[in-house]
């Protein structure tokens, strides 16, 4: 069998002895290891199991959506959101090797001037399991592109130049900016905490101007591929106000014309409490422009630096403080509430004219008051003698106005008090519009003494869009439109979702009432107290107040002016009010005719409303403050009008 | 004539029983491989079949070497014995020395060698060396291993090699010192020393494991992988894998770990993922069929015509074992992480052409084995 001599050696009885006991040993190990296993399935094998999934969710990410825009009518953008981005650092990751640590800083540190790196290295060592700090906020996409560049950059064979930059990531947001800053920023608000509308357009409109937030996810599919999905975030919806930010601006930049003009003029402050302007198209309620001041910037709303010093700041309260900015972000056409006085006026000959209890041939005897428990006073203390019905509104006569609502009634006064919508709510889509209905009278509790003072404008409170409005129904033909300021609401992508149509809510006075009062009105602007609103070359209707504030006598007045133009078919009603003028003497409605006529010498022709009368000369020069312009002499403000009323009221 | 069939049928022997354990480990492997590595390799190379392709490649060659060593004779490979040693050890040496072009290092340490497009881990080699050569050498010496001097003779004799491989490769070198401490083990008439020689080797790698550094954060990584950060990244992630599998796993191709969590998922945490997939049960399967393998190759020890031919198979079958053991010791955190792979299911390149060849010489041997010897 063997051709060498030497035997074959065997794997003889004794090796396989030992081999058998090898392979029990081998036996028993892998037996162990299988108990190992076990035991790690039992003991943790639940805990594991969560952790496997949790690890999953790693990749799903929100997607913010995009806040809608407001724009004025002809597009331009009031307020929008602008794509921000924080840096954030993924600690763990960064410091999941050491090779990824320093080129990471170092890059950070030279694209992000503000990183310092003391902290980002002390995050390194401190920080390591932090999965989310943020080193940035709101930076823009132009403040971050040299980081992402920094990290895509590629070598010509495609491989990337800085493969060990890692861990921070930039997570996306908007922030709300506001174009124009302080234009129009009481009727657009502002958000707060990114997408919570606050006050204004911003607040009324908030789930529409909000969309859906998206979301990016990892998940395995049936075929358990990793796939991984994104939900697109929906983005809000845009608002098309009806408000033009041309006649906005316009007004806005006379109303701080005006109140610089008379600044520190009597006593310390601004040439006024409050001034506010509501510009309207009477044929449809919509508002072109609505202003008041004193402004805020929704940008920064929280900023009272416009107005007060640091010191000031520093020294106020909390509490102060939010009542300063809460006033600051009132929209005062809208929540103010005030007594409107004379321009009640015509109000009260249009509820006269229709009950048939006035008619436009009777005349009224005004000796300069009246006398209840205690004496109503007229303008003219001595009296303006005999007034027919347009006498009365032209020279802004109490007592004629008193002797009509005797005719009246207190019940015929009270039903058109409601048919103009005083003491109910508009509906104009802002919101704190104000409730007024506990601040007019009832039939229960109305004396003749109140039912003679209201029909000159004084002891009720209104707001101003409430007004306005009801203003707007005696000069279209009788029609009352629901005052709306948002004319439409397109998608993000700007198709039309909804339309606000004009929203007609009732009849208040006849064809005929309206004719009538309409040319009172002009009468009152042509010959009579609103003179100094007038546009030279424009037709124009108007009414003048002089409203005393409470306590009476106490020398504080609101003044007033409601206008429209041009007469034959009316395109726009301007209201004007200016409380507590900064002058000795407040009563005199031509602080706010002043600031109407500036407004509208611009916002006329801007509008394409073409002249329609002769050119007279009259208030040919003058600027907001009824000074000829062209007069260089000592800057007070001393013209005389041709008209005026004075303190409608008073108490002995 | 009947008698002649009868004669030749009794003398040949081939032991399918391995071959097919060899081919169902490989294919198993393969389509493990496939499903643990397909999410990186799509991520990475943008084709989920990367390192199937790869894999598929390295079996092919692989089949060379096994069907030679498994036709020729295995008493040739006798001869060669010491040229086996002295070439593996010159092999070794060479990988060391930083020559450009020539030597080339991964993960921080030098330990392949490029010859133009192939490149190889000579430590591979080194393990088939050591086979082939300490075998010659026991049945040379068989008579005298029963005294302690010729054991330490031959030990002393394998400590150049090991000491290279130690320095580069640790736990390549305690694989080879092991499959040295089993041949002996077997072929000793005595049980005594070999307790010494344990306690010898414990002290040896625990003597390595404390004065080479880049080995000391994998020993804290091993007490606590929760808090070891990096290190312990990799075994917790696959301690996670085993966990959440359950009794039955998730299903083949379900594993959530495989996807960029368990780093070297289709290497040497492959097995991690058959956990993740194939739940306890499957797990313990693949042990079984290794265990099949081993009780295999102990069989055809047992009945190999010579005692070399029955030491090329301890060795082979020792080999096979403690990379066994190793890899999941490893993975189920049972031991200090070090890079084991999974014999015929990791990916690898030198290391399964290697297995392959000895696998080829163990059927060569059980070729050798006529069939009246069985008992």
């Amino acid at each position: 069998m063997t051709k060498k001599k030497r035997p074959v050696k065997k794997f003889d009885r004794k090796m396989r002895a030992k081999l058998m006991a090898l392979f029990s040993v081998l036996v028993l190990v892998l037996c162990g290891l299988i108990g190992r296993l076990t035991y790690i399935e039992y003991t943790s094998g639940e805990k594991y199991k969560k952790k496997v999934l949790s690890l999953q969710s790693y990749d799903s990410k929100t997607i913010p959506y995009q806040r809608g825009d407001i724009m004025d009518a002809s597009g331009t953008v009031l307020a929008t959101s602008v794509a921000v981005y924080n840096v954030i650092l993924d600690c763990s990751v960064m410091t999941d090797k050491e090779d990824y640590i320093e080129p990471t800083i170092r890059a950070l540190v030279d694209c992000f001037p503000n990183l310092s790196r003391e902290d980002l290295e002390s995050y390194a060592e401190k920080d390591k399991d932090s999965k989310y700090i943020v080193l940035a906020k709101k930076l823009s996409y132009d403040e971050i592109q040299p980081f992402i560049n920094l990290v895509d950059q590629v070598d010509e064979k495609g491989n990337k130049v800085n493969p060990n930059i890692k861990g921070v990531w930039f997570e996306k947001e908007y922030q709300r900016t506001y174009p124009y800053g302080t234009l129009a920023a009481s009727v657009i608000g502002f958000t707060s905490s990114g997408n919570v509308g606050t006050s204004g357009l911003e607040n009324y409109y908030d789930d529409t101007l909000n969309g859906v937030n998206g979301r990016e996810y990892g998940y395995l599919n049936s075929d358990n591929d990793f796939e991984k999905t994104v939900i697109p975030a929906q983005d809000g919806n845009t608002l098309v106000c009806s408000v033009d930010a041309n006649i906005q601006s316009i007004v806005e930049e006379k109303i701080l014309e005006f109140n610089e003009a008379y600044r520190d003029n009597y006593r310390e402050g601004a040439g006024s409490e409050n001034t506010a302007v509501i510009i309207m198209e009477p044929d449809t309620g919509r508002i072109l422009a609505m202003a008041d001041y004193p402004v805020f910037d929704p940008n920064n709303p929280r900023d009272l630096s416009l107005y007060y010093t640091e010191d000031e700041i520093e020294a106020m309260t909390d509490e102060e403080t939010l009542n300063i900015l809460n006033g600051l972000w009132q929209n005062y056409c809208v929540t103010g509430t005030y007594e409107p006085g004379s321009v009640q006026k015509p109000f009260t000959v249009a509820s006269g004219l229709e009950t048939g209890t006035v008619n436009g041939g009777m005349t009224f005897e005004c000796d300069g008051g009246e006398q209840f428990d205690r004496w109503v006073s007229c303008v003219n203390r001595n009296g303006h003698g005999t007034e027919t019905v347009e006498g009365a509104l032209m020279d802004s006569c109490n007592d004629a106005l008193m002797q009509m609502s005797y005719m009246i009634g207190a019940e015929n006064f009270l039903e058109y008090q409601s048919i103009f919508g005083f003491g109910q709510k508009t509906g104009i889509d802002l919101p704190g519009e104000a409730n007024t209905s506990t601040l007019i009278y009832t039939l229960d509790n109305m004396k003749p003494i109140d039912l003679a003072t209201n029909s000159f404008g004084q002891n009720y409170n209104c707001t101003m869009i409430q007004i306005a409005s009801a203003f707007a129904s005696l000069i279209n033909g009788g029609t009352y439109y629901q005052p709306q300021v948002v004319e439409k609401i397109t998608d993000a992508s700007g198709n039309t979702i909804s339309v606000n149509e004009p929203k007609v809510i009732k009849q208040t006075v006849s064809e005929s009432t309206s004719a009538q009062l309409k040319e009172y009105l002009l009468h009152v602007v042509s010959d009579g107290t609103g003179g100094t609103a007038k546009v030279d070359g424009y037709s124009m209707g108007g009414k003048t107040g002089t409203a005393q504030k409470l306590p009476r006598g106490n020398g504080k007045y609101l003044v007033s002016f409601m206008g429209f133009a041009p007469y034959d078919d009316p395109q726009l009603l301007i209201y004007c009010i200016v409380d507590e003028p900064n002058v000795p003497d407040q009563a005199h409605s031509y602080f706010a005719q002043n600031i109407v006529r500036e407004i509208l010498e611009e916002v006329l022709p801007y509008m394409n409303i073409y002249p329609d009368e002769e050119l007279t000369g009259r208030n040919e020069g003058l600027d907001v403050t009824g000074v000829n312009a062209q007069w260089t002499g000592e800057h007070t403000p001393t013209a005389e009008p041709e008209k005026s009323e004075e303190e409608p009221e008073e108490e002995e | 004539m009947a008698g002649k069939r009868r004669e030749k049928k009794a003398t040949t022997y081939f032991d399918y029983n391995l071959l097919f354990i060899t081919i169902f480990l490989l294919c198993f492997g393969l389509v493990m491989l496939y499903s643990s590595s397909s999410y990186t390799s799509a991520s990475k190379y943008g084709d989920s079949a990367y390192y199937l392709k790869l894999q598929l490649r390295n079996i092919i060659i692989g089949l060379i070497p096994m069907i030679f060593l498994a036709k020729v004779d295995y008493r040739v490979w006798k001869k060669f014995g010491v040229l086996a040693y002295l070439g593996s050890f010159a092999l070794c040496t060479l990988v060391m020395i930083p020559i450009p072009g020539l030597t080339r290092s991964s993960h921080g340490q030098s330990r392949w060698i490029q010859l133009g497009p192939i490149s190889f881990q000579p430590s591979e080699i080194a393990k088939l060396a050591v086979i082939i050569f300490l075998a010659m050498l026991i049945e040379k010496t068989s008579k005298q291993l029963g005294k302690f001097s010729s054991l330490v003779k031959v030990i002393a004799i394998m400590i150049p090699l090991l000491g290279v491989i130690a320095y580069s490769n640790l736990s390549t070198a305690v694989i080879i010192f092991g499959i040295i401490v089993c041949m002996l083990f077997v072929a000793s008439p005595k049980y005594m020393q070999f307790i010494g020689v344990g306690v010898a080797g414990v002290a040896f790698i625990v003597v390595f494991i404390v004065t080479a550094s880049y080995r000391g954060g994998r020993v804290e990584a091993w007490l606590h992988p929760e808090t070891a950060g990096d290190a312990g990244y990799q075994t917790l992630q696959g301690l996670y894998a085993i966990g959440s599998g359950g009794l039955f796993g998730k299903g083949l191709g379900e594993s959530l770990q495989k996807m960029g969590h368990v780093p070297e998922s289709q290497n040497d945490m492959i097995f991690t993922i058959i956990c993740e997939e194939l739940g306890l049960f499957g797990a313990v399967c693949v042990i079984l069929l290794f265990l099949l393998m081993i009780w295999r190759m102990m069989v055809i020890a047992n009945n190999a015509q010579d005692l070399f031919g029955a030491l090329l198979v301890v060795g082979v079958m020792s080999h096979i074992a403690i990379q066994v053991i190793l890899n999941i010791a490893v993975v189920t955190n049972t031991i200090p992480n070090t890079g084991v792979i999974l014999p015929f299911i990791s990916y690898g390149g030198t290391s399964l052409i290697f297995l392959m060849a000895e696998m080829g010489l163990v059927l060569s041997v059980s070729k050798g084995i006529r069939l009246e010897r069985i008992e």
